[in-house]
């Protein structure tokens, strides 16, 4: 072999075979501009797509708006949609749901209270209602002012409720339920208790009521043991104002004995368990009163 | 029955109207049903009380007995004379547990302790207000049953009613109270009047008050006069606002009636046109009373037919709201509680 001219042509050609490999390959430039043609591509088909949604969001809001006028003045007015009617269905029911969706934050936020505004937006009024039994009683309401800061301006709630002291130890400023939930409770459960003395006063009429007060906090019965028709007081404290049954069940009779018998002790029980007026349909029947 | 026992039944007796006087004896319970048939309710109220007199003796009743039938009278009968009201404040932690045989003997004793002759009597009323009856003596004479001051209270309320009160009467009464319901101080409420089941319901709150709802009840106006319907179409819808306003503020239905309504100024003098009176420096002193059978109600008539702009100015809203009738206004800002800022022009 000839060392110095093969290696010569030899190289030679496959210099050549390299140059002539390397120019089958697609050149980096135009690569580039495909790469950033194909990006601009999809800018633009997402700005498409934020147009699009501002358009509809817009559209919505007008929607929204008259929803909610026809919501307040309950009137049958048919809004101009400029689209087709197959988008302004569907639109339709997207308005409907933020309308919806903020209805029940409102709710949230007021716990399902009756509120309602007042002079022009620059007060409300609360309601807070009773009920005991499946039954409505009284029903109580709170006037507020909104500004400078949320306070109670007026208000029918009985006196002996606490209702500065709820109002001081509430969140009320950025949160109304503080107030309202407690409040509630409250009244609902002096509703309740007031109630039973009613019925205890109207069913039970064998069963004299000796003391009671006005927060319906303390209640004194006397009963009478049939057999032996001795007296028994029975002195129910109510000492959690938020609950409609007694803390406290004390007996006092004649008969020192008797308050420690079994029949009393479970009649004791029954008393803190069950509201009275119930308790005392029991306790008749188990023949432990007249 | 010695003289002084005789006089205060007299005294009674003819305080007593007569139509009155068979069921009160009848609940006092202390003549025999041959007795009480025995009277003859024709007679003068002079023959009449000769012959109670004479039963008494016969009954051998005392003093207590006969104070007994002045409390039945005056518990039934409270719109008599002027009642005043306090307010307790600052209540302990047990003043919601107090119950009433506590504070019976607690006020009992608190007022021994203070004043040596005092006669005390205390009675719990269907309506759950507790009536005391106090008959004042000092160190050296007995008490005097011809003057008793009457106090009225309702356990777990902050609201104490007085009628009959002396100046030097009154500290002695208001430790006693404050101690016996556990509350730490008392004060006046600055409410007063004739009729103590109308500053009651006043405070309490036991009338009917109006707030502003979603859908408003129509709410009765009581006035009659129709003139013109075309008038009358025209102003249905500031008619009825006018008349929300005013029930808002006084409350709707029956209100308690309150007589009198004292607006004490102490503010100066504002009018350009008097140089001499506005240079002055004290302020002005007047007194400004507004007077009525029922002032609540005229004040809910101004309102509702328009003499009176709503909304209702807080000077006339405030009696229901505040549950006070005597108010002193200066020109400063908010002073003690008593006080009320003036609007400003």
């Amino acid at each position: 072999m000839a060392g110095a001219s093969t290696k010569g042509v030899l190289s030679h050609l496959s210099l050549l075979e390299v140059q002539a490999r390397s120019r089958k390959t697609p050149p980096q430039q135009p690569s580039r501009v495909k790469e950033l043609k194909a990006k601009a591509e999809a800018l633009m088909t997402q700005r498409d797509q934020l147009k699009a949604e501002i358009e509809t969001h817009k559209s919505l809001q007008k929607l929204r708006a008259s929803m909610d006028k026809q919501c307040t003045h309950e009137e049958e007015e048919e809004e101009e949609m400029a689209i087709d009617s197959e988008n302004s269905q569907l639109l339709r029911l997207m308005a409907r749901h933020t309308q919806l969706k903020d209805l029940l934050h409102a709710h949230d936020i007021i716990g399902g209270y009756n509120v309602i505004k007042t002079r022009k937006g620059k007060g409300l009024c609360v309601s807070l209602t009773t009920a005991y039994n499946g039954v409505y009683l009284e029903n109580y309401n709170l006037e507020m002012d909104l500004k400078p800061t949320l306070r109670i301006s007026r208000d029918n709630i009985p006196p002996f409720i606490p209702l500065k002291s709820l109002a001081e130890q509430s969140n009320m400023q950025t949160d109304i339920r503080t107030l309202l939930d407690p409040l509630s409770q409250h009244l609902n459960a002096f509703a309740a208790r007031k109630q039973q003395l009613k019925l205890v006063k109207e069913l039970h009429k064998s069963v004299q009521v000796m003391e009671s007060n006005a927060l319906c906090s303390l209640l004194v019965l006397m009963f009478t043991v049939p057999r032996e028709k001795t007296a028994v007081l029975c002195s129910l404290e109510y000492t959690d104002h938020t609950r409609c049954l007694p803390t406290r069940v004390h007996f006092e009779c004649e008969d020192k004995g008797l308050p420690d018998s079994p029949e009393w002790k479970k009649n004791s029980s029954l008393l803190m368990e069950t509201p009275v007026h119930k308790a005392l349909i029991t306790m008749k029947k188990m023949g432990d009163i007249v | 029955m010695d003289e002084s026992t005789k006089r205060l039944l007299q005294r009674l007796i003819r305080r007593i109207p007569t139509q009155m006087l068979r069921t009160t004896l009848d609940k006092w319970g202390r003549l025999t049903g041959g007795q009480l048939h025995s009277m003859d309710f024709t007679q003068s109220k002079w023959a009449l009380t000769e012959k109670l007199l004479a039963i008494c003796e016969e009954n051998e009743l005392a003093v207590k007995h006969i104070t007994e039938l002045e409390m039945i009278y005056i518990i039934d009968n409270p719109n008599q004379g002027m009642w005043y009201a306090f307010q307790l404040m600052d209540p302990e932690d047990d003043a919601h547990s107090v119950e009433l045989t506590q504070f019976k003997e607690q006020f009992k004793s608190h007022l021994r302790e203070l004043i040596r002759h005092v006669s005390v009597k205390i009675k719990k009323h269907t309506d759950e207000a507790v009536w005391i009856r106090i008959a004042w003596g000092d160190t050296f004479s007995r008490p005097n049953h011809m003057k008793p001051t009457y106090v009225v209270h309702s356990l777990q309320t902050p609201y104490v009613f007085v009628t009959s009160l002396t100046s030097k009467q009154k500290p002695l009464l208001s430790q006693a109270l404050v101690l016996s319901t556990r509350y730490q101080a008392i004060k006046d409420a600055n409410l007063s009047g004739r009729k103590l089941t109308a500053i009651r319901d006043l405070l309490m709150r036991q009338y009917h008050q109006v707030f502003p709802t979603r859908y408003p009840t129509p709410l009765a106006e009581n006035n009659p006069a129709v003139s013109n319907q075309h008038i009358e179409k025209e102003q249905a819808e500031s008619a009825a606002n006018r008349l929300q306003a005013a029930c808002e503020a006084f409350g709707g239905g029956m209100l308690p009636q309150l007589q009198s309504a004292v607006y004490k100024l102490e503010t100066k003098f504002r009018d350009h046109s008097n140089k001499t009176m506005t240079e002055r420096e004290e302020p002005f002193r007047c007194v400004v009373k507004f007077a009525s059978t029922n002032l609540l109600e005229s004040l809910r008539h101004c309102a509702s037919s328009g003499i009176a702009s709503t909304p209702v100015t807080p000077l006339l809203s405030s009696i229901p709201l505040k549950g006070k009738n005597y108010f002193v206004i200066t020109d400063n800002g908010p002073g003690p509680s008593s006080q009320m800022r003036q609007p400003q022009k």
